[in-house]
């Protein structure tokens, strides 16, 4: 479904992917864990395009590519079978809810007024806003505001649909809301690439875990494998960090 | 010497005669500064490296001389420029007649176009990076990312600054009865000669621009609001 091989990606001389292999099935939930500043919003950013890779090659679909040789049609095409929901939610200002979710599906993929707004009241209905659609983005919480980001990433009915830490912005009485929702997109069989450190949410919506450090993958395997049987000490010591840290809190 | 108050009404009836061409003119010299500033800035934008540094120069020539300069160069050299362009046609082109009027259409939106850039550079700017990236992740192309999230908020952002601009053209076009092109200030000058009525006219000419500056801006206040709703 996904397939990224051999990825590479250099920031001001220095390489910050050093050759990422991935492989996301149809319906795959692949959570991303590391430490911060190891390149998991990089690679998602990759993925989506929205950063060049240097090298490597992307499978995705019907689409084999090469880095090294990509053209501009070939951009547009990974991008409209990818939807990224980011940090900071990144909704339209000046567009109302509704308006938000309609517009990709009207500027992108060319479907009617009615067709767009159709479905966009089916993607606000599962994110559980429909009394919110004539809001714009300012009079909403952040939790609101990123289940309406939500919405818009699914309304235009991506193969992959790109998480990056989708509740760090946010109060944590609102993170319950968004996770439940990214719950119901994952149980949908929609395939996702999630980037969280929500720990125990991955280990129970998650079909692999894959742990980065400092631009590898360390290791990949079941919630179960990582979480609780890793004899990585990379893994193992970033596990026992993030927990100790937690508790101390 | 009395002033004479029915002179003075006499000269502001003279004057709002000229004020719908004098605001036609302004609004063709918005519309094309505004349209090449936004080349400008989208070149500028985009970086392209020849170009880029040209308009710089330009840029800087621009801000640097007194319009009245401007406005005199380009009365003596654009009926030569245009003639020789129109040679390349093969047409023959009197340059003296060229209408002035074509001057200080050509200049002062060249002129402005500097200032224009700049407003539209700084607006576009404001537009937060993130729903760019948005847009891109949906795969929206370069040009509509810029027609339906960029331009629509730097719009906004941009239109005290639009405005303001507008009302200054309008002052400016005043400089235009240099080269016999008349607007309101010509037109009080005309008949505060034909009158021997100077201080009258000069008033009446004063009042005309005051009232349509402010009838512009509260006007333009309306439209930000209405734009603005919600964000
Ligand atoms: N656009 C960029 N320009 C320069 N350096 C960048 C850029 N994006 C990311 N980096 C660097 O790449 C590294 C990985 O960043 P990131 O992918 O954000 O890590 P993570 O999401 O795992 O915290 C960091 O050192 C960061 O400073
Ligand atoms: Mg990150």
């Amino acid at each position: 479904m996904l397939s990224l091989k051999n990825l590479e990606i250099s920031f001001n001389n220095e390489q910050v992917l050093k050759g990422i292999n991935l492989t996301v099935n149809k319906g795959d939930v692949v959570t991303l864990i590391g430490p911060s500043g190891t390149g998991k919003t990089t690679l998602l950013r990759c993925i989506n395009y929205l950063e060049k890779p240097d090298n490597g090659e992307i499978l995705l679909g019907d689409i084999h590519l090469d880095y090294t040789s990509i053209r501009k049609k070939d951009i547009l095409k990974i991008r409209r079978k990818t939807a990224m929901v980011f940090q900071q939610y990144n909704l339209f200002k000046h567009r109302t809810v509704i308006e938000n979710v309609m517009e990709a599906q009207i500027v992108v993929q060319k479907k009617s007024k009615e067709a767009a707004y159709k479905k966009s009241m089916d993607e606000l209905e599962k994110v559980g806003l429909l009394d919110k659609i004539d809001a714009y983005p300012s009079q909403l919480s952040g939790g609101q505001q990123q289940r309406v980001s939500i919405a818009r990433a699914l309304a235009v009915e991506p193969e992959v649909i790109l998480f990056d830490e989708p509740t760090s912005a946010l109060d944590p009485e609102l993170v319950g809301e968004v996770l439940k929702v990214i719950e119901n997109v994952a149980k949908s069989g929609m395939t996702i690439v999630l980037v969280t450190h929500e720990m125990s949410f991955a280990q129970n919506i998650s079909t692999k875990v894959v742990f980065m450090d400092k631009g590898n993958i360390v290791e990949e395997g079941t919630p179960t494998e990582i979480f609780y049987q890793s004899s990585n000490d990379r893994t193992r010591e970033f596990l026992n960090q993030f927990y100790t840290e937690k508790n101390s809190i | 010497m009395m002033f004479q108050l029915d002179v003075l009404i006499e000269n502001l009836f003279g004057i709002l005669k000229v004020v719908p061409q004098t605001l036609l003119l302004a609004v063709i010299i918005l519309i094309l500064s505004l349209f090449m500033g936004g080349c400008l800035a989208l070149i500028q934008r985009k970086k392209i490296p020849i170009i880029s540094s040209l308009i710089s120069v330009m840029q800087s020539f621009l801000r640097g001389t007194p319009n009245v300069v401007l406005l005199y160069l380009g009365y003596y050299t654009l009926p030569y420029i245009v003639q020789y362009i129109v040679s390349l046609v093969g047409i023959d082109f009197n340059p003296h007649h060229l209408h002035p009027v074509i001057t200080v259409i050509v200049v002062f939106s060249i002129s402005f176009s500097v200032f224009q850039s700049e407003t539209i550079r700084g607006s576009m700017h404001s537009v937060d990076h993130g729903q760019i990236e948005a847009a891109h992740s949906l795969g929206y192309s370069f040009f509509q990312t810029l027609r339906k999230v960029v331009v629509p908020q730097a719009l906004v952002e941009a239109l005290p600054d639009i405005m303001n601009s507008f009302l200054v053209i309008i002052k400016v076009l005043s400089l235009a009865y240099l080269i016999s092109v008349v607007d309101i200030f010509g037109q009080a000058k005309l008949l505060g000669a034909y009158n021997f009525s100077y201080i009258e006219a000069f008033v009446a000419a004063a009042l005309v621009y005051w009232a349509l500056c402010s009838f512009l801006t509260l006007l333009i206040n309306k439209f930000e609001l209405r734009l603005r709703k919600g964000f």
